[in-house]
């Protein structure tokens, strides 16, 4: 089991299960619903099952389409995240073309990739995530923590000015606080800063395989710079706050870092490639992924598995068990028997799956979900482990922090924390952020990793500003490779959407696709129950779970469930209808869009 | 697609763009205009228009042309 194992139930109250529903609990790919069984009496969360009610079928209708289309086409999977599978999708046709991109293109599309990680992000945690912790909502769920806030002056009042932590809540309050009206606003400068570089948000114009279409010139870079500064003061304040409140948070509410807890086991598929290292070869996979800006790996139990991308996508398995597909081992011929390194390739990596839908009723002691369960096998010990992404920046910064291979003049990688220096900017110093690796996986340091990341992504990008800039001075203005399609080629991409891993498998055959897998974060951290069993991450962390709310069955919100479900960023939560069990339905509508509703 | 029905396919490649003969974006043969070999570029990238006109004035210079 790679599953957190449960408490000893010492001292428990034979409680009375209430069946809960929060379906659709977000605005992923349609449908995500989590379906609970409640214990009021022992304030814990029993039993937890995810689902998702739709059917996309890209790796079904990609066969037999021009590869150079894929990019395009899989950019539609998701209207939030489209570029990085645009982008995952270059890496891994690139490697099928066996061609590089020009440097100059390479750092253009790092650019617009940590312009995209610092507008969702932002966006994510400031008008979502903190709908669930401003003071509107905490007023309903925790009014004693609300009370608590009001009377705790904020440790980090010089850097963000505000002067308790209740202040703080009151800003993230949707619509009417500061902190999410001024979110929006750097959201838009964020998503300028995407344009400039890979032409459109959030379907890009601009990127294909062999470079991109994006005219360097100096105006494209300064233009760039002038708006990250513009929003540097917004960052450095961001992450004082969000280390306030979550620090608060710990001693207001004892016991807190139980909720959305799981073992350590995190992904990172690595991102921001180095353009004097990568060649997209196969053979040289692992020396270029160490080299990437965000370092790839496999974190279990705080300890780091491996760094190396072939390792990593050798690994890769997709299980069935609780969704709703027909096993195709023993049904179809592999496509890739062996990878170019000689390594065998498992019938169930995505290079030889096949997806054969078969559309069944719901039954969560069967099969339950149109997501699949994809693991990855470590064959040390064995398991098929079930790792989450941990909303994207904390896998990001724990492996990057471990491996400690990341050494620019404003990004460090020390081996136990990050080193994030931002320059001074409109009306705060210069300053050095630190991300440490913190004792938990849970809901509250997914959520505090976000922050950082956004520092991570604009340190970055000021990095890979100036090597641009240095090398289009230097009068080298390519950014296109040209190439021709093979007959028979295989690719495999591997990158960071915002809210985690994302690899892209490719096999061409007859100069077309004939079998094409993406598997974003998503699949990995909402999977059902494997065939051995395994829950999903979501599921993981909720199963167990302590609740902290103060209202009871009648009046009851979920927000703890939610802050746990939202700290894996499952895209963008909307509408939440509640069911409550005894077929009585309590409709309530928790969306952050109409936030009056709130007050 | 297992058991599920579907209808006979009736989308065709986009032909102009994958018509053998037509030059493709990425083709190896494919010649623009003001690209040079070594990676740099002139005027000629940005305007048709008397593009020496816009080249720098010094040997020196980078030829950094407006896109």
């Amino acid at each position: 089991m790679t599953a957190t194992k449960p408490k000893p139930a010492a001292g428990q109250k034979p409680g009375e299960l209430v069946e809960m529903a929060w379906d659709p609990i977000t605005r992923i790919i349609g449908n995500l619903g989590v379906y609970t069984k409640i214990d009021f009496a022992n304030r814990v969360v029993a039993e937890c099952h995810t689902t998702s009610s739709l059917f996309r079928g890209y790796s079904v209708f990609m066969k037999g389409k021009d590869p150079r289309d894929a990019g395009f086409i899989t950019s539609r999977i998701c209207g939030i995240c489209g570029d990085n599978h645009t982008t995952c999708s270059v890496y891994a046709q690139n490697m099928a073309y066996g061609i590089k991109t020009p440097p100059l293109a390479e750092w253009i599309i790092n650019l617009g990739e940590a312009a995209e990680y610092m507008f969702d992000h932002t966006l994510f945690q400031d008008n979502l995530v903190f709908v669930d912790f401003c003071e509107a909502m905490v007023k309903q769920t925790n009014p004693s923590v609300l009370a608590r806030a009001e009377a705790t002056a904020a440790p980090g009042r010089d850097i963000h000015g505000y002067r308790t932590i209740a202040d703080i809540m009151r800003a993230y309050n949707p619509f009417e606080g500061e902190v999410y009206r001024e979110a929006l606003k750097v959201s838009r400068t964020t998503r300028e800063m995407f344009c400039l570089m890979e032409g459109r948000h959030v379907h890009p114009s601009t990127v294909y395989p062999g470079g991109v279409g994006t005219m360097p010139q100096p105006t494209l870079f300064t233009d760039y710079l002038s708006r990250l500064i513009s929003i540097l003061d917004f960052v450095k304040k961001a992450v004082a706050m969000n280390d306030d409140v979550f620090d608060f948070w710990y001693e207001a509410l004892p016991g807190y870092e139980e909720v959305g807890r799981r073992r350590v086991l995190l992904g990172c598929w690595g991102a921001f490639q180095n353009p004097d290292v990568v060649d997209y070869r196969y053979e040289t996979m692992s020396n270029w992924g160490r080299a990437m800006h965000v370092t790839p790996g496999i974190v279990v139990d705080g300890k780091l598995l491996t760094t190396d991308l072939v390792d990593i996508n050798l690994g890769i398995r997709i299980l069935l068990g609780s969704s709703y597909y027909k096993d195709w081992v023993g049904e179809e011929e592999p496509f890739v028997k062996y990878d170019p390194l000689g390594n065998p390739v498992d019938i169930r990596h995505p290079w030889n799956q096949t997806t054969l839908p078969d559309p069944q009723k719901r039954d969560f002691d069967d099969k339950y979900s149109w997501v699949m369960s994809p693991r990855w096998f470590d064959k040390n010990s064995g398991e098929h482990l079930a790792l989450d992404t941990g909303g994207g920046p904390f896998a990001r910064l724990y492996t990057t922090a471990l491996a400690k291979m990341v050494d620019t003049p404003y990004v460090k990688s020390t081996g136990k924390s990050v080193l994030i220096s931002l320059p001074k900017s409109q009306r705060l110093p210069e300053m050095t952020l630190e991300w440490t690796i913190p004792r938990w996986s849970n809901a509250l340091e997914r959520d505090r990793s976000r922050a950082y990341f956004i520092a991570y992504a604009a340190a970055m990008s000021l990095y890979f500003l100036e090597q641009a800039m240095e090398r289009m001075r230097g009068g080298d203005m390519r950014v296109f490779a040209e190439f021709d399609v093979p007959d028979e080629a295989i690719g495999c991409g591997f990158h960071e959407a915002v809210r985690g891993t994302l690899s892209h498998h490719l096999v061409i055959r007859d100069r077309k696709i004939a079998n094409y897998h993406p598997y974003p974060p998503t699949p990995w951290n909402g999977s059902p129950r494997d065939s051995y069993g395994t829950p999903g991450p979501y599921e993981d962390a909720i199963q167990n779970m302590p609740i902290f709310e103060e209202n009871g069955p009648d009046n009851f919100k979920g927000v703890d469930i939610m802050r746990a479900v939202r700290s894996f960023d499952p895209c963008l939560p909307c509408g939440v209808h509640m069911y409550v069990g005894g077929g009585r339905t309590l409709k309530k509508i928790h969306s952050p869009m109409f936030g009056a509703s709130h007050g | 697609m297992g058991e599920i029905r579907v209808g006979d396919p009736d989308v065709e490649l986009d032909a102009p763009a994958h018509t053998k003969g037509v030059e493709e974006g990425n083709s190896r043969r494919r010649r623009q205009s003001g690209h040079h070999d070594d990676g740099t570029a002139d005027a000629r990238r940005s305007t048709g228009i008397r593009p020496k006109k816009h080249d720098p004035i010094l040997p020196i210079m980078p030829n950094l042309p407006p896109g």
